[in-house]
């Protein structure tokens, strides 16, 4: 079955080193949006890459270096983004948020409708 | 699907060695047919042939050939075989396609058809659309990783582009937390497509996805392409080197 809208999606660029309140900024940020039922979030971390503070983060070779560029990608309906907005504000105090107006298509099997009810 | 009675057999006639983007012709074709629905396909090898070069091509020579004959067969209804018949050409470079009107007096059983507009080769410029499907690292189609078959699909349907990403932390639909951790044996990962082509090719796509797709997100931006090039042909070199420039609202 799919169900199609107009979503909103969050880019949001950061260092895999950032944290808030002693946690991974990007596990702070997915528990949030898993708060507010934020319909998906996604976690990527680049191979390299800068960013607000012209400093240069890198990888590593065997990924033991833990300040890669992290990026998080974060779709949902217009209202939902704008209740996580304020959140995020307060949370990534160095980085770059990226919005862009997209059209979403949801796939998923009968059963969840029934579930969600 | 393909019911008894009238149809035409096409059969494709190849040299063994000869490749397409860097893979060989015959699993171009293949793949082609396969996910255009076509309700089934053969692979014939020859032991020896000679082709338009008048060249002789036996497996009996001392050299090892790699250019030994290859026939592709497959029967389906005209107007399927006319609507494939200008990618094929394109796909069997100089190879020789041939038809002939067969008769169908048992079609097989099982098989599923989804008619599709041909398409044509193009450059893209300017406006286009950016397609990301979201699914999990798990999920498969078949006998193969989902996030594998659909870049098949997408190679075989002539969609630019395509690369996959797979995501350290995030979830979906399910609200399963998908994470990927170093020495971790869970394979998991929320993984990522993005494909870029455009609006035409991409809606026609879309019914495909909606086949192999379950469960799962596709999400639609616009994009403008600041370059898309690829070295020629001959290179034999994947035609995946999209480049976009991506237009925030």
């Amino acid at each position: 079955m799919k169900e199609q809208f107009q979503a909103r999606m969050l880019r949001v660029h950061f260092g895999e080193s950032d944290k808030w309140h002693g946690k991974p900024l990007h596990e702070a940020i997915v528990a949030k949006c898993q708060e507010l039922r934020i319909a998906g979030v996604i976690v990527y971390r680049g191979i390299e890459g800068y960013g607000a503070s012209a400093h240069i983060h890198h990888a590593g070779h065997w990924g033991f270096s833990r300040d890669a560029p992290i990026m998080l990608s974060i779709i949902d309906r217009e209202e939902q983004i704008a209740r996580l907005m304020p959140h995020l504000d307060e949370m990534v105090d160095e980085g770059l948020i990226a919005m862009s107006d997209v059209e979403a298509i949801r796939f998923f099997r009968p059963e969840e409708v029934r579930s969600k009810a | 699907m393909l019911n008894a009675g009238k149809a035409v057999k096409v059969s494709i006639y190849l040299s063994e060695g000869s490749t397409h983007h860097g893979v060989s012709t015959y699993s171009s074709i293949l793949d082609f047919l396969f996910y255009r629905g076509v309700s089934g396909a053969t692979v014939l090898k020859g032991v020896a042939g000679f082709g338009a070069d008048h060249h002789m091509h036996t497996s009996s020579t001392v050299d090892l050939s790699d250019h030994l004959p290859i026939k592709i067969e497959f029967v389906e209804t005209r107007e399927r075989v006319e609507e494939l018949l200008g990618k094929l050409e394109d796909l069997a470079g100089s190879g020789m396609i041939e038809i002939q009107e067969t008769t169908v007096a048992k079609p097989a059983q099982r098989s599923k058809a989804k008619a599709l507009a041909p398409m044509a080769h193009r450059k893209i410029e300017g406006k286009a659309r950016m397609m990301r499907i979201y699914i999990g690292e798990a999920d498969r189609w078949r006998d193969k990783p989902l996030y594998q078959a659909l870049v098949e699909a997408m190679r075989a349907n002539d969609i630019a582009g395509v690369t996959v990403y797979k995501g350290i932390l995030g979830y979906g639909a399910h609200r399963r937390v998908h994470r990927d951790k170093p020495l971790h044996l869970s394979h998991d990962a929320s993984m990522m497509l993005a494909a870029v082509d455009t609006e035409e090719k991409l809606r026609e796509f879309l019914p495909i996805v909606e086949q192999m797709v379950e469960e799962g997100l596709v999400v639609l931006s616009n994009v403008e392409i600041i370059k898309y090039s690829h070295r020629p042909i001959e290179v034999d070199l994947g035609d995946n080197s999209t480049k976009s420039g991506e237009v925030m609202a």
